[in-house]
This record gives structure tokens, C-alpha cells and sequence, in this order.
């Protein structure tokens, strides 16, 4: 019999929301029905743009302006955030950073940078997430990771520790977290038509395509359904796990 | 200052213990009447230790104060140097003395050497989180920013 995903109503925390998979993420759970939360860094306009879009057909998105590399911040945030909706039902860690290059040409800044960012900005807002959720006995988190995590890039030591932490901080977290009934789980993107990924496209279109079984990019949208997959009731029995989505990714 | 901030009466446990034992009760889904004073929580209420991020969490909200997460293994070990506290991941016979006078609440028939620090939360028991709200009040009225 159908069910449905049950994600309507949920209070849901999406970081990094403005762009890319983060907004594609943002839009889809409140047109299913949730109450979404997303925190941003820098781009006030394009948060403002996302929550008014969002307002003008009645649904439910809140703008937090949260650098996720402040703990401090990260608490007060998801205490505003509680204090508004009574509790925290999904975690999406989106926020990330990547600053590629050769590891002899990498700055202390490029390394520092994306590590605070990407593995220390997770440790943040998940660690202000989980008293509620554990409080609550019951919570979804996802991490979006990257293929670059599991397979080698030329120019991403940093990036690629990063999504690697990410992958094992999932699979530790969920062992920690399954007592209480909250799964956490990760997807980890392959090459996704985002600003972040604009570099490599213009550089070597033909060559990231011929390594990509389904000849195509990916569309930030169609990771987002698989974070709402992860996020909905239909994955209840799914933990601790990293959902590749990327075109089946081959690299060498 | 230690000493004045370390004892707690009775009265004062008996204060708070009614709103503690129904938190304690409703984190670890047991009635209220298994919450005795005297409980141990793990061995006796069957508490994991992540229950006790639950309570302290729980805890705060209730009682609006803030309980620093390392404040707790800090006020165990008073005014001993983590050294001359532990040795090893295991408590010092110094040890052992101040972590006997701080959880006065627990039977002294419990504390059997050697302890490993880490276990040291199998030893509190439900007025051990009595006095945890106390000592985190008396904390807040002492600084009210924090």
C-alpha cells in the first residue's frame, strides 16, 4: 500500500542552502510539506530570494545567517531554530567548500579553510542537532559527501580528506545514534551542475563526461531526492550508509 | 571556595530531587517510582552512558541552567591535577579519595579499586544528578552570564 514519505510538517535544518544541491534540497522538502530551516554564510541576497520564493506559495522557509565553523554560532542557531518549531527532525549537512590544487601548491589557508569548514562545521551542527533528536528518540541525519571521498582527484588531497571524514564520521555516528532510533546516512555526489563544479566543466567537459556511465552531469536537484529519500520515512530501515549518486562514477 | 561549592545539603538535594527524578524518569521511559534517591543509574536503572547526554540535556531545560559537558569530570576531580588524579586511565589512590568525598551520595562499598576513570559514571546515582543541578545553580547565581 503507498505511503507517503512522510516529510510534511517535519523541522528540517539544511546548511548551506543557498546554491547549488543545499537550495535544490531546500525547495524540495518544502514542497513536501516541511518546515525547512536553512543557514547560510555570506549570500544574503539569494537567501532572501529563496525564503521570499518560497513565502509567495505558502510554504515554510526560514533563512539563518550561521558560519558553520563558529560553534558557538551553530548552537544558537539550532536553539533559535527549536525555540520556533519545538524540535529537529532532519539534519542535512550540506555546507562545503573546495579549493583545489596540487598538494605542493596548496596553502595553510586552502587546507585550514576547507577542513573547518566541511569536517569541523559538521562536527558543529550536528553535535547542537543531536541532544534534541536524541531527546526525542527519533531524528534523520544526512551528510552530503563527494565521490571524492572514496576515489582520487588530481588537485583534491584537501577536499578528498574532507569527504572521506565525512564518510566515516556517518558510518561512527550511526553506530552512536541507531540506540535512539536516529539514522544517519550520506550521499555523496559525483560531478553535479553546481557553482562549485563550474571550473572543471569549462576546463574539461568531454573528458568528466566520458568518465561518467551515464554520459551527463548531474542535475543538483536529482541528489536532492536522494536526500529526501534518506530523509523520508520510506528509509527508516537505512543506516549508516554512503548513496552514491553520480552517473556511475569511474575514475582511475 | 571548593569546599563551600562542593557541599550540598540535604535540603537542597531534596529541593530539586522531585523535578530530577521525573526527568530522569521520563529520558529512560521508567516509572517514577523506581527513581529513588539512592538509585545507580546504570546499574540500577539500567541508563547507556548516552542516556546521560539525554538527562543532562533534559536537566538543563528543566531547571534553566547550563551544565557544561566537561564540568562534570572537572568538579570529580576538584582541585587534584588530571596526573594526580588518574594514572593510566586508571584513578590514583588520591584519586579515589577526592572521587569518594565528591560522590559522598554513593555507598562506599561501590568504590572498589582499581577504577578506571571511564567508568566512573557507573557509580552515579540519581542524587548524584541532584547535586549536579545544584552545584550548576549555585554556579549561575554566582555568575549570571555564564
Amino acid at each position: 500500500m503507498f505511503q507517503a514519505s512522510g516529510l510534511a510538517d517535519k523541522a528540517v535544518i539544511i546548511t548551506g542552502g543557498t546554491r547549488g544541491i543545499g537550495r535544490a534540497s531546500v525547495e524540495l522538502f518544502a514542497a513536501e510539506g516541511a518546515d525547512v530551516t536553512f543557514f547560510f554564510r555570506q549570500s544574503q541576497a539569494l537567501a532572501n530570494e529563496l525564503v521570499a520564493a518560497g513565502r509567495a506559495v505558502k510554504q515554510r522557509i526560514t533563512a539563518d545567517q550561521v558560519d558553520v565553523r563558529d560553534g558557538k554560532a551553530c548552537e544558537a542557531a539550532v536553539e533559535r531554530m527549536v525555540s520556533r518549531c519545538g524540535r529537529i527532525d532532519v539534519l542535512v549537512n550540506n555546507s562545503g567548500v573546495i579549493r583545489d590544487n596540487l598538494l605542493g601548491l596548496l596553502e595553510d589557508d586552502d587546507v585550514k579553510t576547507v577542513l573547518d569548514t566541511n569536517v569541523v562545521g559538521i562536527f558543529n551542527v550536528t553535535r547542537a542537532v543531536v541532544t534534541h533528536m536524541i531527546s526525542h528518540r527519533a531524528g534523520k541525519i544526512i551528510n552530503v559527501s563527494s565521490v571524492a571521498g572514496e576515489k582520487g582527484g588530481r588537485g583534491q588531497t584537501n577536499y578528498a580528506a574532507s569527504k572521506g571524514a565525512i564518510n566515516a564520521f556517518t558510518r561512527a555516528l550511526a553506530v552512536e545514534l541507531a540506540p535512539r532510533g536516529i539514522t544517519v546516512n550520506a550521499v555523496a555526489p559525483g560531478v553535479i551542475e553546481t557553482d562549485m563544479s563550474r571550473d572543471l566543466l569549462e576546463q574539461a567537459p568531454d573528458e568528466v563526461k566520458s568518465r561518467i556511465l551515464l554520459r551527463r552531469v548531474g542535475m543538483p536537484r536529482e541528489v536532492a531526492y536522494a536526500i529526501m529519500f534518506l530523509a523520508s520515512k520510506y528509509a527508516d530501515y537505512i543506516t549508516g550508509q554512503i548513496l552514491h549518486v553520480d552517473g556511475g562514477f569511474k575514475m582511475e | 571556595m571548593q569546599s563551600s561549592y562542593d557541599t550540598i545539603s540535604k535540603d537542597e538535594v531534596m529541593e530539586v530531587y522531585p523535578k530530577v527524578a521525573e526527568t530522569i524518569a521520563e529520558a529512560l521511559g521508567r516509572d517514577l517510582d523506581d527513581v529513588k534517591l539512592t538509585a545507580p543509574l546504570m546499574e540500577g536503572l539500567d541508563a547507556e552512558s548516552i542516556d546521560f547526554l539525554d538527562i543532562v540535556f533534559r536537566l538543563e531545560r528543566q531547571f534553566k541552567v547550563k551544565i557544561p559537558r566537561g564540568k562534570i569530570a572537572e568538579d570529580a576531580r576538584g582541585t587534584l591535577s588530571e596526573e594526580e588524579f588518574e594514572q593510566k586511565g586508571y584513578l590514583t589512590e588520591a584519586g579515589l579519595k577526592r572521587l569518594q568525598e565528591h560522590l559522598s551520595e554513593v555507598s562506599p562499598e561501590r568504590f572498589r579499586s582499581p577504577i578506571k576513570a571511564r567508568d566512573i559514571p557507573r557509580l552515579f546515582t540519581v542524587e548524584t544528578f541532584c547535586k549536579l543541578v545544584v552545584r550548576a545553580q549555585k554556579q549561575a547565581t554566582k555568575s549570571p552570564d555564564g
